[in-house]
């Protein structure tokens, strides 16, 4: 077999230009297609991180900005089978003013944060900086590696929403390659506010962690239960179910994304297809030839495939880096957006790309096998008669 | 070597029914070189495609060396003619991406021989036709005439005890085409090969056996050529 | 002499699966590229498009987001005063205080979205000028009313003229639809200030203020004045550069959106022009033909290049025919194509092509189809006559 690769080969390279239009058009699809899929592949897989912990929300069933009194953080403490519980607040502090807020930042409770979100790793000594520091600060991967910070960096966070400016000490970093987030102390925030005459009894989200996943679903409907009625009603949900909900939103770009990746795929294909069928029909008498001289329309219809399976397959792995490239760019611009979280991701994992040579290799076979076929089978005597 | 009997091929073409031989019935005995001569249209080609097994009889039972192709299925086909016979055609011979040598080598391609052997055995082939200086140069950088003889070194290549000729001359200049016949009587006199050429080339005559004459798909008997064999029976019904 | 105009259009007719297949490839380069500049100029319109140039928005200093700001009272009473504030027909000051609430607002399809609900005085419509009520009335005071903006009746659950819409902790009666050219108050839910507040629990009851230039007006004078008042730390830009840099945001979705259109146009360009060269080349012995009879180059050329526009334009013809109902039945399906990242809450959008959009896919179309056959064509066109014969 190996020795028919020069054979196929140099058919592909017979003609050029077509073999390179054919092939670039073959490339770009598939870095469309790998970039396409990084978004969303990059966020299932997230919520699938998300689905094996057993953290739940809770927040006002009207919204988040409606807040809830603090006070309910005790109470949910108390419920059987809360192993810890903590607050969140939106800060949205600036670290440039004209830039804006560029990532999500919380005050929070320090002193249960490592039990709440043990599943996060964070180093045992960075959680210890953090409780024992009123200014200290735990920070996402993403967010220092953009910002060029290390443990014991200070830095100050300026308030745009919040008439205050807060200064921290960084204590240590949330392990996870997409994460953002910043959190800070809510009694540092609650002081500052306090001295500007500002009231802060209420918190925009509570997340507590159930000790197993089967009380979960108990856990949520008592919490629920306790607080219906009241001044502020809670909902709660599965932290996968949370993050899914804010996102699910851009559910209608991905399905004219998904329209548009579809059509030009198929688009493709018939052009593979179509060059497929020209090189076989103007090699139709060679065929005829091999075929006289013995070589079996099997053989035959494997070298015809294995041209155009070639051809994909090498401009499939041109896209496949392409799209490494531009995923990269991507990723750098969705820095600049603060609330995109795990969708910044747009990664093209190694698995995507083998996936990538797959499909086009697919794409190649597809395209090719009525051509070949039907240049292969067609009988000797036919064709020269046709042709003489 | 060569037995048609009673063998018809027609088909259809558009709309209409084509009866390309009627009633065919003749010997070719192992090492004569034939032509099968007749104007355009006559068959001869189908005749000549129906002896080589590249095409099926519609009726009639046809032997060569000794096996019945009828019998043989589409590979058995394919596998006999790479062990048995040789081709030259008038054009397209020799593909475009691969040298002479290379070209010459590719039969062998189907035989388990390695890479040095192959090599060497079409280097050979390539010397017997007087091209072994254009081993390594494109079809595109060859003549007419070069082409065909690279052709002729490729039909010799896995030493076949037939080998067939469509039109090989009929693309060719004066010169060259005395050279190629020449070339092919060579593989009658000096290697005992059977060669069998459909043409309505008439300097052939000077170079074969025996021509065979078909005119509207019916075998119409023999005349000796000029190099006076006797003649091959063949009746017409 | 040239060619009758019978023989391209003949051929076109004549090969029909090359016809088709060219046509076809054209009409998808057309099909993808169409909706997606749809869907970025649908994104820049509502983005973009808000707000004018002659109000002026004033939010806490500092604040870059009506949704997380804070005026207070005194503040409004005072600005509506100050020199340089239109006044309406009736004399009344163009200042509109309002209060921004995101709450959760169920899809149609089932989802959770923030909606901004805003809440507002009467006097807001005539400082919105683009605001206009479409359908029903504008809401009366105090009285648990609401008008929505049309993306946010075609996309959430009981948000339709005349229904009891449940947000906040409470239920409100929809009188009214607003219209606004496509901007984002199209994606908001207007109600009463004070009934918002009052369900919010806000203590300060405005989020900001809107306030509308008199003619004439020096609109940097007001500006600072507004922050150089030092009762108040509060900021004030003209509405048009707050929802500039709102649109701003969206640049991630932009590059996104923009670059799969080139890569979309470029791959089916390549294809198309393929498709285009391979069937030259099978007519290359018809072309020698030609010109062994006599045809000069020029009307072989020419002839070439009718089929090729001839196979742009069904190729386009068919492309729009497919994308525009395609972009209004996708929109429809999905209640809007739905966008909003930076004010927390969410923008709907229409998707709509439009005639500019359509223009840019008919040059490449045309770009496609004449460039992909003129070339080959040119070069048959060129060839000996004996040689274009032996080729073929």
């Amino acid at each position: 077999m190996i020795k028919f690769i020069p054979f196929v080969w140099r058919n592909l390279m017979r003609n050029p230009l077509r073999s390179m239009l054919t092939g670039g058009a073959i490339m770009l699809a598939l870095a469309m297609v790998c970039v396409l899929r990084t978004a969303p592949e990059g966020f299932d897989r997230f919520l699938d991180n998300l689905a094996k912990n057993s953290r739940i929300s809770i927040h006002n069933t009207a919204g988040i900005v409606y807040g809830m009194p603090y006070a309910y953080l005790a109470r949910i403490k108390a419920v059987p089978g809360v192993v810890g519980a903590v607050s969140w607040s939106w800060f949205g502090g600036a670290v440039d003013r004209d830039k804006g807020v560029t990532f999500p930042n919380f005050a929070v409770d320090a002193d249960a944060i490592g039990v709440v979100f043990e599943d996060l790793g964070i180093e045992p000594a960075a959680i210890e900086h953090f409780r024992s520091h009123r200014d200290g600060a735990l920070v996402g991967r993403m967010t220092m590696q953009r910002q060029g910070w290390k443990p014991g960096d200070e830095i100050t966070l300026v308030g745009m929403v919040y008439p205050v400016d807060l200064s921290f000490r960084i204590s240590g970093e949330i392990p996870a390659e997409q994460d953002p987030r910043f959190w800070f102390h809510r009694t540092y925030l609650e002081e500052a506010l306090r001295a500007q005459g500002i009231p802060s009894d209420q918190v925009g989200m509570i997340w507590a962690r159930i000790d197993q996943a089967e009380l979960v679903p108990g856990v949520m409907k008592q919490i629920d239960d306790m607080f219906r009625n009241s001044e502020a009603e809670t909902e709660s949900e599965t932290e996968k179910s949370f993050f899914q909900n804010f996102f699910s939103l851009l559910q209608g770009f991905i399905v004219v994304f998904l329209i548009v990746s579809w059509l030009v795929a198929g688009c493709i294909v018939f052009i593979a297809a179509n060059t497929a069928s020209m090189a076989v029909r103007e090699r139709m008498r060679e065929l005829a030839v091999l075929k006289a001289i013995g070589f079996r329309w099997r053989l035959l219809f494997t070298t015809l495939l294995g041209e155009a399976a070639l051809l994909a397959t090498v401009a499939g792995a041109l896209g496949a880096l392409l799209s490494l490239a531009l995923t990269r760019a991507l990723a750098t611009q969705a820095a600049m957006t603060p609330t995109m979280g795990p969708l910044a991701g747009f990664v093209v994992t190694n698995w995507m790309l083998v996936e990538a040579l797959f499909l086009a290799f697919f794409i190649g076979i597809l395209s090719g096998v009525v051509p070949s076929f039907g240049g292969a089978r067609r009988s000797v005597a036919t064709t020269l008669r046709e042709v003489f | 070597m060569i037995e048609l009997r009673n063998v018809s091929r027609f088909y259809r073409r558009g709309a209409d029914d084509v009866h390309a031989l009627e009633n065919v019935s003749l010997e070719i005995p192992a090492g004569r070189f034939v032509a099968l001569m007749g104007p355009s249209g006559s068959g001869k080609t189908t005749l000549l495609n129906m002896l080589a097994g590249l095409d099926r009889p519609s009726d009639g039972q046809i032997s060569v060396a000794g096996r019945k192709l009828n019998d043989l299925s589409e590979d058995e086909l394919a596998a006999f003619r790479a062990g048995h016979m040789g081709f030259v055609f008038q054009f397209f011979n020799l593909i475009p991406v691969f040298s002479a040598r290379e070209n010459v080598e590719l039969p062998l391609l189907l035989t388990r021989l390695e890479k040095a052997e192959r090599r060497q055995r079409a280097e050979t082939a390539l010397r017997i036709v007087g091209l072994a200086g254009r081993a390594s140069h494109m079809p595109a950088q060859l003549s007419g005439g070069e082409q065909q003889r690279v052709a002729i070194a490729r039909a010799i290549v896995t030493d076949p005890e037939i080998v067939v000729g469509d039109e090989p001359t009929g693309d060719l200049d004066a010169k060259n085409a005395e050279e190629v016949l020449g070339l092919l009587r060579t593989l009658k006199r000096e290697f005992g090969k059977t060669v069998v050429i459909a043409t309505h080339d008439p300097r052939a005559e000077r170079y074969v056996d025996e021509v065979l004459l078909v005119d509207k798909g019916v075998f119409m008997g023999s005349r000796p050529g000029a190099t006076g064999a006797s003649p091959v029976s063949g009746t017409a019904r | 002499m040239a060619l009758p105009l019978g023989y391209p259009l003949r051929n076109l007719v004549h090969r029909r699966l090359r016809t088709g297949l060219t046509v076809a490839v054209i009409a998808l380069v057309v099909i993808a590229t169409t909706l997606f500049l749809g869907l970025v100029s649908s994104m820049r319109r509502t983005l973009a498009t808000t707000g004018s140039p002659d109000n002026l928005i004033v939010l806490r200093k500092g604040s870059d987001n009506d949704g997380s700001s804070a005026v207070p009272l005194e503040a409004h009473q005072a600005l509506r005063f100050f020199d340089g504030v239109g006044k309406s027909a009736a004399g009344e000051p163009l200042a509109s205080p309002e209060l921004v609430v995101q709450p959760f607002f169920k899809t149609e399809a089932g989802g959770r979205e923030n909606v901004l609900v805003r809440g507002v005085e009467p006097i807001a419509l005539a400082v919105h000028e683009e605001v206009r009520i479409a359908e029903g009335r504008m809401f009366e005071p105090a009285q648990g009313e609401a008008v929505v903006g049309r993306g946010v009746a075609s996309r959430y659950r009981g948000a339709q003229l005349g229904r009891d819409l449940r947000f906040g902790r409470r239920s409100w009666k929809i009188v009214g639809v607003l219209d606004s050219d496509g901007s984002s108050f199209e994606s908001e839910v207007w109600v009463d200030v004070r009934d918002l507040a009052a369900d919010a629990k806000r203590t300060i009851p405005y989020s900001g203020l809107r306030l509308k230039l008199a003619p004439g007006a020096d609109r940097d004078a007001l500006i600072r004045r507004i922050e150089a008042d030092s009762r108040w730390t509060l900021g004030a830009k003209p509405e048009t550069e707050y929802y500039a840099k709102q649109a701003e945001s969206a640049n991630v979705f932009y590059v996104l959106v923009v670059g799969l259109a080139v890569l979309a146009g470029f791959g089916a360009a390549f294809g198309a022009t393929n498709t285009m060269y391979s069937a030259v080349q099978a007519r290359i012995a018809e072309i020698g033909t030609l010109r062994a009879l006599g045809f000069s180059r020029g009307s072989v050329m020419q002839a070439f290049l009718i089929e090729s526009i001839g196979l742009a334009a069904l190729g386009l013809v068919v492309g729009v025919a497919i994308a525009v109902p395609l972009a209004v039945a996708v929109s429809q399906a999905l209640g809007g194509i739905a966008f909003g990242l930076s004010t927390f809450s969410t923008s709907v959008i229409t998707l709509r092509v439009s005639p500019f959009d359509i223009a840019i896919a008919a040059f490449l179309a045309l770009a496609v189809g004449v460039g992909g056959g003129l070339a080959p064509a040119w070069r048959a066109a060129n060839l000996r006559p004996v040689e274009a014969l032996r080729k073929g």
